[in-house]
């Protein structure tokens, strides 16, 4: 008999109770954001031995913090003594993290370093460190964590495809280096967290849902990219396994620093620089190509000049947050330009994600009250019909399936991954 | 500062009520009809102590993207703002914080709560209160506004959708 999942996500369509079900999405934050590789941050937010912010791991508030030995740790922010929330800001800098309940103070690494009126304190009780994540790497300066430390090589989990998405990013640098000095802007959305991984990679829905701004903005590089119907558009939506997905829009771009804005003429000692690091040739592709739009399960948006996390709040809600892609070494104005593209296209009051928002809480009040298929065979009400581009697309020999720009091969993609880790988790 | 005159306070304040009220109705051109060439319309993510230029604000729209959003919203397509969310804002508390009467721009505090029912999925009703500094300049005669910097209470929290003028 097929698991639960698989009767909830077929191989052309899922279930609307997947939004809905509060056991559900219990069960997401365990075997998804509890037992799987999730994206934190970037280490330019913690530069220095003691910087430190907070962030989420499905429901459970961390600390992200630079070891005094260079070291990235990833703390529960939660005292071992008592569970009283140890650092309630955004970000800051100690040397330690002192609990103001009873005074237990903590080590950057998360161990026990002194407890107040330690004459009471049992022995016995050892060291009491802070929970911790059991696994933290990094790939390119993205930093990931997983809790229960059992999740297997980061490399594994990017896979080849999204380590790529990553690489062509951060090679945009004429450093090889980014950094998130814009800051973050957090978009609330009542609606499911799985609407954002779907969202995010669709390319079938601009023409209708962004309307509004095609028309206003007549000058944008979406048109071309993703509109203009199946036939003239050769944009392409690719699956590349293990939930790592991607609208790759380069072969639309008519030419360089279309995704910019701008021309070479405007941005000549960037361009000059991208050169002087990577020779001519792939100088001139990156320029053509530009910042990738792909999604790497479960949580983490490469929006173009975006990068975006995806924050479960509950089970119909969930928190969109962005910064704009920033470029070390780069003329300020460049930056500056990159932080306006930021402020049109992502964020509650920007010109496109407020409308796939709307969107995404439509949907959500329309599974309201869906019941769970019973069995493989029940073809009850409330599906959700992904097969678009399934005949169509081609498997590649490396196990990538690439369809039209327009095909569900994205949103397949992000359902296949997330049947087997429910499944192979349970 | 010397005294005010009253009927300059008078002015000012009425420019304000009636800029709450056009935004309140969704009334975009007559809205738009306020503002001036230079018009900066700031919402920081945070307090207002910050250069936009460098750092992510939820709004930093300069005369030229403001244009953008107001064709946006008047395109229909909108759906964001589709229907329009009925709002009413309550404005208070209003200072006249500067003047250059030679220059005639007049700076401006205020406080504001702003109800909004979404209502383009489902109805909820949502509370934004916040300070505004608005910057006024007398052109050809008539009130403009140069600049509108809107501090929310809540600004260093996620937003919920902010596609109305706020």
């Amino acid at each position: 008999m097929a698991g639960q999942y698989a009767t909830l996500v077929r191989d052309d369509r899922v279930h609307g109770s997947l939004y809905t079900d509060p056991t559900i999405f219990a069960e997401e934050m365990d075997r998804i954001f509890r037992r799987g590789w999730v994206f934190l941050g970037h280490e330019s937010e913690i530069a220095a031995p003691g910087d430190w912010v907070t962030r989420s791991i499905g429901l459970e508030s961390v600390i992200m913090v630079r070891d005094r030995d260079g070291a990235i740790r990833v703390l529960a922010n939660r005292c071992a003594h008592r569970g009283n929330r140890l650092c309630w800001k955004e970000r800051g800098h100690d040397s330690r993290f002192q609990c103001i309940y009873h005074g237990w103070t903590f080590g950057l690494d998360g161990s026990l370093r002194a407890v107040s009126h330690k004459a009471g304190f049992d022995p016995a009780r050892g060291d009491m460190p802070l929970d911790r994540a059991g696994q933290v790497d990094s790939h390119r300066g993205f930093i990931f964590a997983n809790m229960s430390g059992d999740a297997g090589p980061l490399a594994d989990h990017l896979g080849a495809g999204g380590r790529a998405l990553i690489d062509r990013l951060c090679d945009l640098s004429p450093s090889g280096r980014i950094h998130f000095g814009a800051g973050w802007i957090g978009h609330r959305v009542e609606s499911n967290w799985k609407m954002w991984p779907e969202s995010d990679s669709d390319g079938y829905h601009l023409d209708f849902v962004h309307a509004s701004m095609l028309r206003a903005v007549p000058d944008n590089y979406y048109d071309e990219t993703v509109i203009g119907g199946e036939s003239k558009n050769v944009s392409r939506a690719i699956d590349h396994g293990g939930g790592v997905n991607e609208l790759d829009l380069r072969p639309s771009y008519r030419r360089e620093l279309a995704w910019l804005g701008t021309s070479r003429d405007k941005v000549a000692s960037y361009c000059a620089a991208l050169e002087a690091r990577h020779g001519k040739e792939r100088a001139d592709r990156l320029l053509w190509d530009g910042p990738p739009h792909g999604f790497i399960f479960p949580n983490l948006f490469l929006g173009e000049g975006n990068v975006a996390r995806v924050d479960p709040v509950d089970v119909g809600a969930v928190l969109h947050v962005h910064t704009a892609l920033q470029l070390e070494g780069v003329d300020p104005a460049l930056n500056r330009r990159l932080v306006r593209q930021s402020e049109a296209g992502l964020g509650p009051a920007s010109f496109i994600v407020p409308d796939d928002a709307i969107i995404a809480e439509r949907m959500q009040l329309g599974f309201q009250g869906l019941k769970p298929p019973l069995n493989e065979s029940d073809n009850g009400p409330g599906w959700v019909d992904l097969s678009r581009g399934r005949a169509r697309e081609s498997h590649e020999a490396d196990g990538t399936r690439v369809g039209h720009v327009s095909d569900e091969t994205t949103n397949r993609s992000f359902w296949r991954h997330y049947r087997h880790v429910m499944e192979s988790r349970a | 500062m010397t005294p005010l005159p009253e009927q300059l306070r008078r002015e000012i304040e009425d420019f304000l009520y009636l800029e709450a009220r056009l935004a309140d109705e969704s009334r975009y051109d007559e809205w738009e009809a306020l503002v001036a060439d230079d018009m900066q319309y700031w919402v920081p993510r945070g307090r207002a102590d910050y250069d936009p230029a460098d750092r992510l604000s939820y709004i930093n729209d300069n005369r030229a993207r403001l244009a953008t959003r107001i064709r946006q919203l008047k395109t229909g397509l909108r759906h964001a703002q589709t229907p329009p969310s009925p709002m009413r804002r309550v404005v208070s508390n209003i200072e006249i914080l500067a003047v250059d009467h030679e220059a005639g721009v007049y700076t401006v505090g205020s406080n504001f709560v702003l109800y909004e029912l979404a209502v383009q999925a489902g109805t909820s009703l949502r509370v934004w209160p916040g300070r505004v500094t608005h910057r006024l300049r007398r052109v050809e005669g008539e009130l403009r506004m140069a600049r509108k910097v809107v501090e929310l209470v809540t600004a260093e929290a996620p937003q919920w959708n902010m596609a109305f003028l706020i």
